[in-house]
């Protein structure tokens, strides 16, 4: 049965003067309600509000005003501004400029699209500068340009962290040139301060685009980025105009900048005071141990022996159970060994290689970078991390991570765990030599403690290119060898088959290294090693590795690197 | 006076809200989701608005939405229903701040009897009987003994941070209670990693009470005696009536004066209902205040002729009361039977689906409020209730005969209902003769097995 039109409805008498203005009538209050540009929902605005400023409906983020953000990011009371009022002095005599910026320093209650100044975050003292988007999409001119860049000296003066939370338009038309200059006058000023051994967080939020982009916004040590939040440096309608294309759908999105390597992270706003406040404090300058009393002990090698039970097993049994299924990956290790693990993501070039994980951790309260060769638990994650084969993108993060060690003084803790390095068109194209090469060099340089553990295959200049350390420790039952047993044999016997003959031959198990001077330690297994009873190796290899902490820790840098420097020297 | 008015709910409660605005000369507004463009509220109104999608987040649920439609359609005031935005105290907030008259309580006495902790003191401070409990974390068997003899037993044993029945035991003795402290102590340590406890008294085997009442915003207030709910499935009630067999004069005086001093504690004005736990030695405990109209207002309406819609249009727009206290009385009996689509053999599993053929029962003393038709669709996002069978007698056995009769007429084609199993539920001896509380179809179930 259809219903339609069958029902009589209420028919009440013509109001007198219906058509008068019926003031009695429900209304919404101005700022009740709103709309979201994302999802264009009609929402509440306090729930906006209350949410962080994020649309309760579609999760996506309204742009947020620079105080109502240190409101949210800093301790409350703490924020002291620095350099409010200055203004421009109109370089390019752009007619109506001042008009225009008196109305929005009128309309916004800001002076200019930065806000700068010190405050508290989770108790940690850091330099903070915000941008506006109200005011003229946050472009930068003199003033932003200025007004940075005296944050920025301030804190090298001051010996502070800084933050900025950027969002720009890019450069500010009305002051043409003396807008580009910026760029250079921001960067130089930050070079300084990274110089000076201190910390510099950028958070980039919807939209941070050219000049900014190209300037401060990439320069972060750490780069953590708003989701969904465009970063770019030329805007994509400029792009589709020159490219006379269509652009891909999530183009120039935090997302896309994470998978091409040039963010560490994507985090989400309810988060962010306590992530900023825990990086301030991972980073916070003890110098006070830097400088102890250099004493090298030389008997790097003494009172260690090879677990009695070494030699019993066949070579080729030692190949299978490196290669183990059930064999704990890289990331067991680091959840074993260390706390408050951050990982970071991106080689600042190209991608993020899954089969490289590495970031902050605190071992036995101490500060260290971690970088582990990763395979993945299962076949999915398998795959997704290319079965531990990295590519060049994966040693350039090692190498930018390392480089971050050195910069902030912390030690350098590898886990080797690869078949070999990825052998593919895309790696050589990326430049794969080159990348291990590279990470050869500076490693042997670094002016920071590194120790690198091989858990499971050490598989050629793939392993090497994270194990160019002080020194290098193996797992009972890993392998280090020049290439795969296979391999060795298809190349030396025309016959992959022989792998087994091969691993006899190639001397690649820990007992063996260690008696060739390759390795300096071999950590005992059970019998069944497995991620489940990983504490019965990771409980000893702690004590062992507090202790190498110790030992390199309180080398001076120079008598450090003259020691790795020695260390390959002689073999 | 309230001249158009928006129904924020679908179903049969919203068919009969549009019908007393309709008695009135009023307006009326549906608001439909997707789903439901062929339901009977819809195409009953004087106008209807789509607000979105069939999940009620997106449609019946989304404030924003059906504030807009208010706007927009002119109404004045917006009728909640129950369920869905009708016990939302940010929705009723809302409404003021647009100039829309809520028909409910205000959005504060909304949010103070929503607070389980805030209601019960208010209700204790009126001298309202809450169930006596520890009002201390207790954490050793000697403390909890001298508790349990304040409260009086039996008592009950409750884990802080218990759920699921883990960690709570019953002691009927002092004897008792000991060994029940500690092992329930025991069962909280292991479950939950922390022992702190708390004693309630044990209200055993009760039957649940509801005591209707109305309030004007002159600070009248009546009751209009009592729905006795005992018959629940899950917390589901599944059959009402009035009056209680369990409830005397001076018994329904009492807590009716209890319902009315619990209303005007929490400065409560429109229609609403306090839920009581009646112990068979006569005690009785509140638990908590439904600040809406319920599933079964028809029983009360019918007991004492009372039309409870339109007195919360009245009351909303205003106006004093219509009625003193001494202008309500019972008479006769009046059950009501809540007919849904399910499948009582599966597990009351909902049966969504197309009613193929129907025919309804009629005839003097037989109600039926009801959404559904001959080709209707029941759409499986919603609750499966899809009509009530109300009857009224001179008295209960008459009323639950004419049930009987009635359910037997109901021919429902297409979908599964529970008309079946309500009408075992009417032979049962125990009901026929008022023997139950609120674990009679528990105890039923299990016999049935």
């Amino acid at each position: 049965m259809k219903l339609d039109n069958m029902f009589k409805k209420t028919r009440l008498p013509k109001r007198k003067g219906a058509a008068a203005a019926d003031t009695s009538g429900p209304e919404v209050p101005e700022g009740l309600l709103r709309k979201c540009n994302m999802c264009k929902a009609a929402i509440i605005a306090e729930d906006v509000k209350k949410g962080d400023y994020i649309c309760p409906k579609c999760g996506g983020y309204f742009r947020m005003h620079a105080y109502k953000r240190i409101r949210s990011v800093a301790d409350e009371g703490t924020f002291e501004e620095w350099d409010r009022g200055l203004t421009t002095r109109n370089p390019l005599q752009f007619k109506g400029y001042e008009e225009k910026l008196t109305s929005l320093q009128e309309k916004t209650g800001l002076d200019e699209a930065v806000t700068a100044g010190r405050a508290r975050i989770g108790g940690e003292e850091t330099a903070l500068a915000v941008c506006d988007g109200r005011f003229l999409m946050a472009s930068m001119g003199e003033v932003v340009g200025e007004k940075i860049t005296r944050a920025v000296e301030r804190a090298t003066k001051e010996e502070l962290p800084l933050i900025i939370f950027t969002c720009s338009g890019g450069a500010r038309m009305q002051e043409g040139i003396v807008s580009l200059m910026q760029m250079a006058k921001t960067s130089a000023a930050l070079k300084r301060h990274s110089d000076a051994g201190l910390l510099y967080i950028t958070v980039l939020t919807d939209p941070t685009t050219g000049g900014v982009t190209a300037s401060f916004a990439m320069l972060g040590d750490i780069i953590l980025a708003e989701p969904g939040a465009l970063i770019g440096f030329a805007g994509p309608r400029v792009i589709t105009q020159t490219i006379g294309q269509k652009l891909p759908k999530g183009f120039q999105r935090s997302e896309f900048l994470l998978e091409h390597g040039f963010i560490d992270a994507i985090m989400e706003r309810p988060q962010m005071k306590e992530v900023l406040s825990r990086l301030l404090s991972f980073h916070k300058n003890e110098r006070s141990d830097t400088q102890k009393a250099q004493k090298l002990t030389n008997g790097i090698r003494q009172g260690l022996k090879i677990p009695p039970e070494m030699d019993q097993a066949k070579a080729w049994d030692r190949v299978l159970a490196s290669r183990k299924k059930d064999r704990p990956v890289g990331r067991d290790y680091i959840g074993s060994l260390f706390t408050d693990f951050t990982e970071f993501h991106g080689d600042r070039y190209y991608g993020d290689d899954q089969a490289v994980i590495g970031g902050i951790a605190y071992f036995r309260g101490m500060p260290v970078t971690v970088i582990a060769q990763e395979k993945g638990r299962d076949t999915k994650e398998n795959i997704q991390r290319n079965f531990g084969m990295p590519s060049p993108d994966g040693y350039r993060k090692a190498l930018r991570l390392m480089r971050q060690a050195e910069k902030f003084h912390r030690p350098v803790i590898c886990f080797v765990d690869t078949p070999g390095a990825f052998c593919g068109v895309e790696a050589e194209e990326r430049g794969q030599g080159e990348a291990i090469a590279r990470n050869l060099y500076e490693m042997s340089a670094l002016k920071t403690p590194i120790l690198s553990i091989v858990i499971g295959e050490g598989g050629s200049g793939g392993a090497l290119a994270m194990a160019v350390a002080d020194e290098v420790w193996m797992m009972e039952n890993s392998i280090y060898s020049i290439l795969s047993p296979e391999g060795f044999a298809s190349i030396l016997w025309r016959d992959s088959g022989k792998a087994k003959e091969a691993a006899e031959v190639m001397k690649l198990t820990a007992g063996d290294l260690y008696a060739l001077g390759v390795v300096e330690r071999v950590l005992a297994e059970p019998e069944e090693l497995t991620a489940q009873e990983i504490c019965s190796v990771t409980d000893p290899l702690a004590d062992q590795i507090g202790e190498f902490l110790e030992r390199y820790g309180d080398m001076d840098a120079e008598a450090l690197v003259q020691h790795r420097y020695d260390r390959f020297r002689k073999m | 006076m309230i001249k158009k008015v928006l129904i924020a709910n679908r179903g049969e409660i919203a068919v009969r809200i549009i019908r007393a605005c309709r008695e009135m000369g009023i307006e009326t507004v549906a608001v439909y989701s997707q789903a439901d463009k062929e339901a009977l509220h819809t195409k009953l109104a004087d106008e209807a608005v789509c607000i979105g999608p069939a999940p009620s987040k997106e449609s019946y649920l989304s404030m924003e939405r059906i504030i807009s439609a208010t706007v927009v359609t002119g109404a004045d005031a917006i009728h909640p229903g129950f369920g869905f935005l009708s016990e939302n105290s940010r929705f009723a907030q809302l409404c003021q701040q647009c100039s829309i008259t809520f028909i409910g309580p205000d959005a504060d006495v909304i949010a103070r009897l929503g607070n389980k902790q805030e209601a019960r003191n208010t209700m204790a401070a009126a001298g309202v009987p809450v169930i006596p409990g520890s009002e201390e974390a207790i954490y050793d068997a000697q403390t909890g003994l001298e508790a349990a003899r304040a409260i009086g037993y039996p008592v009950i044993v409750k884990a802080a941070l218990g759920g699921g029945g883990k960690g709570m035991r019953t002691a009927y003795t002092e004897e008792e209670f000991i060994q029940s402290f500690q092992t329930a102590q025991q069962e909280a340590e292991k479950a939950f990693g922390d022992g702190t406890m708390y004693i309630e008294h044990f209200v055993e085997n009760p039957r649940h009470i509801e005591f209707q009442i109305l309030a004007d915003s002159f600070g009248h207030v009546i009751h209009l005696g009592e729905r006795d709910c005992s018959i629940q499935r899950n917390h589901q009630k599944m059959i009402e009536e009035s009056p209680s067999l369990a409830l005397t004069d001076e018994l329904r005086e009492e807590m009716g004066q209890a319902a009315v001093r619990a209303a005007k504690a929490a400065g409560y004005v429109n229609a609403g209902t306090i839920e009581f736990l009646l112990e068979a030695s006569g005690r009785y405990y509140f638990m908590e205040m439904n600040t809406r109209i319920q599933v079964e207002h028809p029983v009360t309406e019918w007991v004492t002729g009372i039309d409870l819609v339109k007195e919360q249009i009245r009351i909303a727009s205003g106006k004093k009361l219509s009625y003193e206290q001494e202008d309500v009385h019972l008479s006769g009996h009046a059950i009501e039977c809540r007919i849904n689509a399910e499948d009582p053999k599966k597990d009351f599993r909902p049966s969504p689906g197309t009613i193929t053929d129907m025919y309804l029962p009629g005839g003097k003393g037989i109600r039926i409020d009801s959404a559904i038709y001959s080709g209707y669709t029941i759409p499986p996002y919603y609750d499966s209730m899809v009509a009530k069978l109300i009857v009224w007698a001179k008295n209960r056995g008459e009323a639950i005969n004419k049930m009987q009769s009635a359910l037997g007429e109901v021919i429902i084609e297409g979908i599964d209902t529970n008309v079946d199993y309500q009408y075992e539920i009417l032979n049962h001896p125990d009901y026929r003769s008022g023997n139950v509380d609120i674990g009679f179809i528990e105890k039923m179930q299990r016999c049935m097995v």
